[in-house]
């Protein structure tokens, strides 16, 4: 949701080196059928929480779809889906 | 003979569990993580029945138990964080279903999006190429994490 330059400020300060996207008009959060209407601050629409991992032929091999934002995929349940992937 | 009322020291135990459990994170990468926010329900319920039943004792036996005034402090207290407890459960779960979004085995819609430095970026392409140029296989997978903006 946030504009590439906020996102540019996230990364420069929590030193992310993977690729951050901007989906500010939430287009691609919608085509992914994850909107979140009115779920932002000031009423704004966001995204539900979602991890996917895709394949190099475009598959999607695992979904993570959280039913408390409070509790989201942790980073080694996601690297051992990706390992999983030959 | 004085006894010490056990309901109320361990309701207030559990009561400052409960609070110390609502105000971590959940997302702090805990493994087991999922039972957190029940685990966090839970606690706040046992610490409100734990400390009536405190306060019933001293207010039932005033000679044998104290905690009259105690009992009743933390049964607002408690009832307090209760109501919280429930709230953020409630609120923390008011997102919608993903039952259309892309499931196992179905392709990855394509997309194109800004990246930090305004650059369009296509899923085909971080599917296509190389993360560095030091490397000259593709990826084998890419890790899609759709968040809320900043978290």
């Amino acid at each position: 949701m946030d504009a590439p330059e906020v996102s540019r400020n996230l990364a420069q300060k929590a030193g992310y080196s993977f690729t951050l996207l901007s989906d500010p008009d939430a287009s691609v959060i919608r085509r992914y059928q994850l909107l979140h209407s009115h779920g932002g601050p000031e009423d704004a629409d966001i995204s539900r929480p979602a991890e996917f991992l895709v394949d190099s032929s475009g598959t999607v091999r695992w979904t993570n779809f959280t039913e408390d934002i409070r509790v989201r995929a942790r980073a080694a349940e996601m690297l051992a889906a990706a390992a999983s992937i030959n | 003979m004085r006894q010490r009322n056990w309901f109320l020291w361990t309701g207030t135990l559990v009561l400052v569990l409960a609070f110390a459990l609502g105000a971590v994170p959940f997302i702090a990468q805990l493994p087991g993580q999922g039972a957190l926010p029940w685990l966090d329900l839970l606690l706040s319920i046992l610490a409100v029945v734990l400390v009536i039943l405190g306060l019933r004792l001293a207010i039932r036996e005033p000679q044998r138990y104290r905690g009259k005034a105690m009992g009743w402090i933390f049964t607002a207290v408690s009832s307090l964080l209760l109501v919280f407890s429930c709230l953020a459960f409630y609120g923390a779960r008011q997102i919608p279903q993903a039952n259309a979004a892309p499931h196992i085995g179905q392709k990855a819609p394509d997309f194109e999006l800004k990246d930090t430095s305004g650059r369009n970026i296509s899923l085909a392409q971080l599917l296509a190429e190389p993360l560095n140029a030091s490397q000259n296989s593709r990826p084998k997978a890419v890790l899609l994490v759709f968040y809320r903006g900043y978290w």
